[in-house]
């Protein structure tokens, strides 16, 4: 009885030493971000007058100073300051009104729906979708390189050819059966040119109204790069277009002003709305209250020709700065995809917040009018014809990630041309494409406005889309908190209650860390949504992943090494959350880390952390919703647990709708590509992608067959594995 | 006044290695709970932590009082659990899963604290 009792002690007590080998196989959602720096804490800074003295071991360069090296990356020579002009008038584009077995836009059409006609793929066969093939792009971090990737990118396909673009800009024709590369465009991105991620969203193809059929260049491909200039290719050949800038580019950094390679980038797919190149840029965030400007800019499409500019403390210049001169600094940005409107003769730009996120004292009303909005600009004449404002006075980085879709809203007096803004909030605004005014309701409603940040006030009052279902959680309690163990849990209650939170829109805080939720990376980011104009149903994958954020004096962020990246000291470094910075030129530096448990990498709120939700947009009501992404590829200290239970992990990349009743998500972080059924939203099929299929998949046919596309490029900041591969799916042929 | 026990055969140095666990885990449950309380937060762990360093350190005094504690604090755990996330999976898991796991072991060191508790066993004990 003894002997026995005491095996069963042994046995027992060797369960008892393996109890924290067994937690780590508990399924839980792991954050994304890689070691950080965190929040200080409590008592980190000084709030008076000395915070005000700017420490800076490194004066800003001025604005004046001739661009580094590399800066103007294809040494185009700049020529005289252009005037403002109109674009050649165009012919209409096949994305206007795509074959059935086309994909030719990045959000496969003009009204970028994401959805696609074809049905050959259904709820039924779905489960037996194969890979066709598998086309490597070449581009990943070399041995020896921080890993900065993220592709992100969407293919097009239009009649013979998958057009793509690999994360460093080379252009890339495929053959859509196959994956056999046809042409490819050496765009020749240097690595020092990445800012924050490699991506390329996409390929712009563009049929010329100057170029007969048959010629070079009647048909072209277009890619914006991340040195910033413009790439016109002929789509047979993959030659540079001799007609269209100096040599087939245009350099974007004309008129800029000082800076260095990786301030500024494109990495989305610039519309062509009535001929007009319409381009944005990514200004690297946390760097600098004066970093160069977010300046929109029109382009002629058949000659690159500068068409105007829409620079926010210029508004009444259209024309490129005159020598000397540059456009407005620390002007709003805009990185997001842009949705032009050929019949209204706009385009809808999400714009983000001007430079420096999280501190607003030092911005022009001009600025605070039109961040963090969408602005619709005249394609004309470059000058905005109405603004709608998602948050007054941001400094939460709530920049506008997702491309707007166009749709025909159901009114009372017939169909109202209309735009779904999604944003990282999680409100859906509707709006009118015509004066932006709301046509679903918005409520001005009270904001928090306490901050020890001095001569920094907050709006009082912030807007919410009350009409449209909300794709969030409450706000957070202390009982939502998580973790592995109740000790775990415990390190997060204390985060929790030791940083300042008063729900949505909590005001910057230098005392202390403040929490945000929904957070810069919540709510809706660039992977947009889709939507089935037949069935009016809107699809959306959404996060749920607060941060955890602090102000620092300018003292802390000395300490702390936040440097911008135009200081000569400045040493690139991968990883962190996006945004952290030295804001140099302001009072403060800025602290952001995802709020999650450093030792476990866990994110501190429950699971969920992201979501697939289907709305009707009939009648705005959820028609489904459930958690997005299994635990297979994520656990604790990064392990993964390789358990399928769906808990719901962050996601990056957008959703697919078809007319055979399939949606097509990857975005997850366990690296999967799923298929679920539209109508119920029931999963129907995945597979494990070779890298993080952080990119929004599409969908094409090609000699009678149905493809689905995939990058899975992976993601640096989500932790996903990086790879080159594009990935296709079909349907095996019925023997 | 209790003293240690001293262990003399496996079974006795499970109990004493479950113990010391219970202390271990203990002690920063109820550090980082007075932290909690004291700004506002739950009072629950500063509780269980103070019952899981009280148990063990009866358990480490040959004491069945100790092994009976933790199930006590161990048994309260589920109706706090409840109360505070109702019937969310994901909420329970932190809540209930490592503290059941760990009332196991202390259930089965109850015949051997029982047995170093007993006359017989205490005549002969050193000890006690």
């Amino acid at each position: 009885m003894i002997h026995k009792t005491s095996l069963m002690t042994a046995t027992i007590l060797f369960g008892v030493a393996v109890i924290p080998v067994a937690l780590t196989a508990v399924p839980a959602a792991f954050a994304q971000t890689p070691p950080s720096n965190s929040a200080p804490g409590p008592g980190n800074a000084t709030t008076g007058h000395d915070a005000e003295k700017s420490s800076d071991k490194f004066d800003a360069p001025s604005p004046y100073a001739p661009q580094a090296p590399g800066v103007n990356a294809a040494n185009i020579p700049d020529g005289p300051p252009a005037e403002p002009s109109e674009p050649t008038p165009a012919v209409s584009q096949i994305s206007s009104n795509p074959d059935h077995d086309d994909w030719p836009a990045y959000g496969r059409d003009s009204n970028a729906t994401r959805y696609s006609p074809l049905d050959q793929i259904t709820p039924e066969n779905a489960g037996r979708l194969k890979r066709a093939f598998v086309y490597h792009t070449g581009s990943k971090p070399a041995p020896g390189q921080i890993n900065k990737w993220a592709a992100e990118t969407t293919p097009i396909k239009v009649g013979d050819g998958l057009y793509t673009c690999s994360a460093l800009n080379d252009i890339i024709k495929l053959d859509p059966a196959t994956g056999k590369e046809i042409w490819r465009h050496n765009s020749d991105v240097k690595y020092d040119s990445i800012p924050y991620t490699a991506a390329c969203k996409g390929v712009v193809y563009y049929t010329a109204s100057t170029v007969p059929e048959g010629q070079p260049c009647h048909n072209r491909i277009l890619v914006g790069t991340l040195d910033m200039r413009l790439i016109e290719v002929d789509a047979d050949d993959g030659k540079l277009c001799e007609g269209f800038g100096y040599h087939g580019q245009v350099n974007l950094m004309k008129g800029m002003g000082e800076s260095v390679p990786g301030f500024v980038a494109m990495t989305a797919p610039p519309p062509i709305v009535n001929g007009a190149i319409v381009v944005n840029h990514e200004v690297l965030d946390g760097q600098r209250r004066w970093a160069p400007s977010g300046v929109i800019r029109g382009y002629d499409a058949e000659t690159g020709r500068f068409l105007w500019a829409w620079d926010v403390n210029r508004p009444d210049q259209h024309g490129e700065p005159q020598p000397g001169q540059h456009y407005s600094r620390g002007t709003p940005n805009s990185w997001a995809a842009m949705t032009g409107d050929n019949e209204q003769g706009l385009v809808y730009v999400p714009t983000g917040n001007s430079a420096a996120d999280y501190y607003s004292a030092l911005r022009s009303p001009e600025e605070n009018k039109v961040s963090s909005s969408i602005v619709a600009i005249d394609v004309k004449t470059g000058s905005p014809r109405w603004v709608f404002q998602t948050v007054h006075k941001d400094v939460w980085d709530y920049d506008m990630g997702s491309q707007a879709t166009m749709f025909d809203f159901p009114g009372k007096d017939g169909p109202v041309p209309a735009l779904i803004v999604p944003t990282k909030r999680g409100q859906t605004f509707v709006l009118d494409r015509r004066d932006g005014k709301p046509i679903l309701p918005v409520e001005e409603r009270a904001a928090p406005t306490q901050t020890d940040v001095p001569n920094d006030p907050r709006s009082p009052t912030q807007p919410w889309s009350v009409g449209m279902p909300r794709l969030g959680v409450p706000d957070l309690k202390e009982t939502d908190m998580w973790g592995m163990s109740p000790i775990d849990q415990l390190y997060c209650r204390l985060k929790y209650r030791r940083a300042k939170y008063q729900g949505e829109f909590t005001a910057p805080e230098i005392s202390r860390p403040w929490l945000e939720y929904p957070g810069y990376n919540g709510g809706s980011d660039w992977g947009s949504m889709a939507y089935d104009a037949r069935s009016g149903v809107l699809i959306a994958n959404w996060n749920i992943t607060p941060m955890y954020d602090q102000l620092v004096t300018r003292k802390k962020a000395d300490q702390l090494g936040l440097m911008p990246v135009d200081d000569p000291n400045f040493t690139p470094s991968s990883g962190g959350a996006e945004g952290a910075g030295a804001m140099a030129d302001t009072p403060y530096g800025i602290v952001v880390s995802p709020f999650w448990n450093e030792f476990t990498h866990m994110m501190c709120n429950k699971p969920p952390y992201g979501m697939l939700t289907a709305i009707d947009m009939h009648t705005q009501k959820v028609l489904w919703q459930h958690p997005l992404g299994s635990a297979r590829a994520n656990g604790p200290w990064g392990l993964p647990t390789h358990l399928p239970l769906t808990i719901g992990t962050p996601n990056n990349g957008g959703p697919v709708i078809t007319a055979g009743g399939v949606i097509f998500v990857a975005a997850t972080t366990d690296d999967l590509i799923h298929a679920f059924d539209a109508k119920t939203g029931k999963e129907l099929w995945n597979d494990v992608l070779p890298g993080g299929g952080q990119a929004t998949p599409m969908t094409y046919e090609y000699k009678g067959k149905q493809y689905v596309a995939i990058m899975a490029g992976g993601h640096h900041f989500m932790m996903t594995p990086v790879s080159d591969a594009l990935v296709v799916y079909a349907l095996p042929d019925s023997k | 006044m209790a003293t240690l026990h001293k262990p003399r055969n496996g079974a006795e140095w499970a109990t004493v290695c479950v113990a010391v666990l219970l202390i271990l885990l203990g002690l920063p449950l109820f550090i980082m709970g007075i932290q909690l309380a004291m700004i506002g937060g739950s009072f629950y762990y500063v509780l269980f932590g103070a019952a899981l360093i009280v148990a063990g350190a009866l358990m480490l005094t040959g004491s069945v009082n100790g092994a009976f504690l933790y199930l006590a604090a161990w048994a309260l755990t589920w109706p706090w659990a409840f109360w505070e996330v109702g019937m969310d999976g994901w909420g329970l898991l932190p809540r209930l899963f490592g503290p059941t796991i760990i009332a196991i072991a202390v259930a089965l060191t109850i015949p051997t604290l029982r047995r170093i508790g007993s006359p017989v066993m205490s005549s002969r004990g050193s000890m006690v």
